[in-house]
Formats: structure tokens, sequence, C-alpha cells
């Protein structure tokens, strides 16, 4: 929380990097900029996101 | 080594053949031109000789062509003077629009907001008895051209301002340049209304008038030489310019990785928006800037608000580490091999891989 863009994002890719398939990750994060780059990063890199509620979103790894 | 056209940001230096007109006309421009006087007389001649250039190239009548001193202003006027009062009708827009017409549709009874995918396109709605559609030309970010609003059976506001050149649809009902968009003076709009609208003022008016404030008749002029030469420049280097994009894109996508490239293959192509991953916008300006690249960013980082770009978060896009290059007639390919290849270094650095 209190990270704002790209900070949130490389985040999560740094703790993704090395988990093994289906390891699910919880983010919090309240930039507003969070959910729309957490969408186009699941696009991008083929892991799998939603959003929870608005500043808390999950990741499961490709 | 030659010099380098390093300036890629959506403001441009002002048409050198404009430059001389200006300050020829800052010297004329000082009268009234709706009096009789001589120095009226003849500033009132070159406005109209302003005006057929104008009517001429935008494909409108010149007795449509009115002057805007402050372009955003002609937002509200194209927009609230179609729109009817008492009807229940809805201002239709894209939800890639510009910010100006977001703030318009907050300020009305009843908006609708149209999505768009991934490549920025939108389809045309049906419209109910009392619709309005803003049909911007293009996406000013991305340069993502907008479908055809032919089918559209209600009024049409024509948001010009990304670039003057298309052609406008048959049915339009107002219309909003911005001379910005043809390297000429900031500070000036223009603005039509079709003589076949039903527009009515919803500025406070005493006249006929359809714009209330005044603008500066020196921009206006030497804005008419602008166009008329950013014009001819176009046409000599369309080809040019769309070669440059391609050398972009090839580049983006074979020497760099992790790279969103929001504009679509057949957006205009001097308008280029694509975003790095992992990478914050506002080091990669900085950074660009210092080594004599001026490029833009939608990113929230850099923007005054510190909001992403909405185009970008609309059409699903990566917001952050955007960068917008804007092309022009004066550019080379030297100068594109050395801004990507100082793109490439950056990237690597602040991705902590160089």
């Amino acid at each position: 929380m209190g990270k704002l863009c790209p900070l949130p994002i490389i985040e999560i890719a740094l703790a993704v990097k090395d988990a093994l398939p289906g390891t699910i990750f919880r983010l919090e994060s309240d930039d507003p900029a969070t959910w729309a780059d957490l969408q186009a990063w699941g696009r991008m890199t083929g892991n799998h996101v939603r959003i929870i509620e608005r500043t808390t979103f999950e990741v499961i790894s490709k | 080594m030659g010099s380098v056209t390093g300036l890629f940001t959506s403001e441009n230096r002002l048409h050198p053949a404009a430059r001389e007109i200006l300050l020829d006309g800052i010297d004329k421009g000082w009268a009234d031109p709706a009096k009789l006087h001589r120095p009226s007389r003849e500033l009132a001649n070159l406005l109209t000789e302003s005006k057929v250039i104008f009517a001429r190239i935008l494909g409108l009548k010149e007795e449509t062509v009115t002057f805007v001193g402050e372009p955003t202003l002609g937002f509200f006027l194209g927009i609230n003077g179609l729109l009817q009062p008492m009807s229940d009708g809805r201002l239709i827009y894209p939800a890639t629009a510009r910010q100006e017409v977001i703030a318009v549709a907050q300020s009305t009874r009843r908006s609708l907001s149209l999505e768009v995918d991934l490549d920025g396109g939108w389809k045309i709605p049906q419209a109910l008895p009392g619709d309005l559609l803003v049909w911007p030309k293009a996406n000013s970010e991305t340069g993502a051209r907008s479908p055809s609003p032919e089918s559209f059976a209600g009024p049409i506001f024509v948001d010009a301002t990304p670039d003057p050149m298309i052609s406008l649809p048959t049915r339009w009902s107002t219309a909003l340049f911005d001379s910005r968009s043809w390297s000429g003076p900031a500070g000036l709009g223009i603005f039509a209304v079709n003589d076949q609208a039903s527009w009515r003022n919803p500025m406070p008016h005493l006249d006929h008038r359809v714009v209330p404030g005044g603008f500066n008749p020196a921009l206006a002029i030497a804005s008419a030489v602008a166009l008329e030469a950013d014009l001819i420049d176009r046409t000599k280097t369309i080809t040019k310019i769309s070669e440059l994009n391609s050398i972009i894109r090839n580049f983006l996508q074979s020497e760099i990785s992790d790279v969103d490239i929001a504009s679509p293959a057949d957006a205009l192509p001097h308008l280029l928006s694509f975003s790095f991953l992992y990478i914050d916008a506002q080091q990669l300006v900085d950074r660009m800037e210092r080594r004599g690249f001026s490029i833009d960013s939608g990113s929230a980082c850099i923007s005054a608000n510190l909001e992403a770009s909405h185009v970008l978060a609309a059409m699903g896009r990566l917001t952050h580490g955007n960068v917008r290059i804007h092309l022009y007639p004066e550019h080379t390919q030297s100068d594109i091999t050395s801004l990507l290849q100082a793109l490439k270094e950056e990237v690597a650095l602040l991705r902590g891989n160089s």
C-alpha cells in the first residue's frame, strides 16, 4: 500500500517469477492505476488476475 | 554526425512559413475588423482570405468558419449547443474521448460512455430521439481511427483536433479543429456549425455571434498559412512517416521485451503510443530529455492530476511506462534510429539489465 506505479506490478512480477504454476498471490495496492495495469500485465505475461475488492487483487501464476 | 531532431511531443514548433506572417499579422492585427477604417478593412480582408483557406482545406463552407480564442471552449459550444434542453437524449461518446468531452458529459443530464476494445475500436450505437454523438476523427493519444458515424441518425459533434485532414462525415453538425494540429500557433481553434444543424448558442449572448470571446487576428492569419504549408508537407512526406512508424514498431517488437503497443496497426501514422512493462515513465522521460529527446507520456506519474491516461485504461493497455511519439514531416530515419537506440538503452538501464 502507498506505492505508485510501476512498483506494485514490479513486486508482483518478482513474486510470481519463480513460483510454481497455480500459486495464488494476494496483492494489496491503493494506487488507482493498479487494476488497469495488473490486467494488462496478466494479458502480456499469461498470469491470471482478478480483483477481490477495490485495493485487493489476486494473482494465480501461470 | 548530422543533427538530430529530437522533438517528438504533441506540441510542435510553429511552422516556419507561419512565423513571418505572424509577426506581420501582429503589425496589422490591432484594428477592429468590424469597423470601416482603412486598417480595419485591410484586416477584415486578411481574415476573409484566411477563412477561405480554412474552408477549402478543412472541408467547410466559408460562412461557417468561426475562430475560438480558447479551443477548449469549442467542446462546450459544439456539444452543449446541440443538446436539446428538455430532451431525454444522451450525450454518447467513446470512453477514449478527450477529457474535455468527458468534462462536458459529467455536467449533462444523461450520457453514455461507449466501451472500446484493445485496439481502441468502438461501435456506433443506434440513436434514440434526442441523442447526440461525439465523434473524434481519431484518438489523439494512440491515433486509433473512429468507425464511420454515417449510420448514426442524430446530431454529431466532430472532434477534429487530433487530425484536421480526415474528411468530415456527411452529416456532421458541429466541428472543432485546433491550430496546433497543423503546426499553427497555439491559442486558436476553428469552430464550425453546419448550416443544416439545429444548434443553439449555449453561452449567454447579445448578438448573432457564435463565439462570445475575442481571438487574436494575427494567430488566425498565421494559422491559415501554417495549414496550407502543413498540407503540402504532409502530402510530400506521408509515405516517409508511415515508413518511420513501421521502423519504430518493428524495433519495439524485436529489440525490447515486454512492450505493449497501444496504437493499432492502421492508426494515424504520425502517432504512436506504447508502454514498457516495469518502467517508471517519469524516469524514462527525464533520461530521454537529458539525451536530447523530448517525448510525451500518458502515465500517471507524468500527468498533472497523477491519474493514468484514461485512454490506455479504457483500452486495457498498460498505463505505466508509457511513451507517446509524435512524428513530424521533418523527422528522418536517422532521428528515429537515434531515438530507438536511446530508448532501448534507457529501458535496459531502468530495468537493471543493461
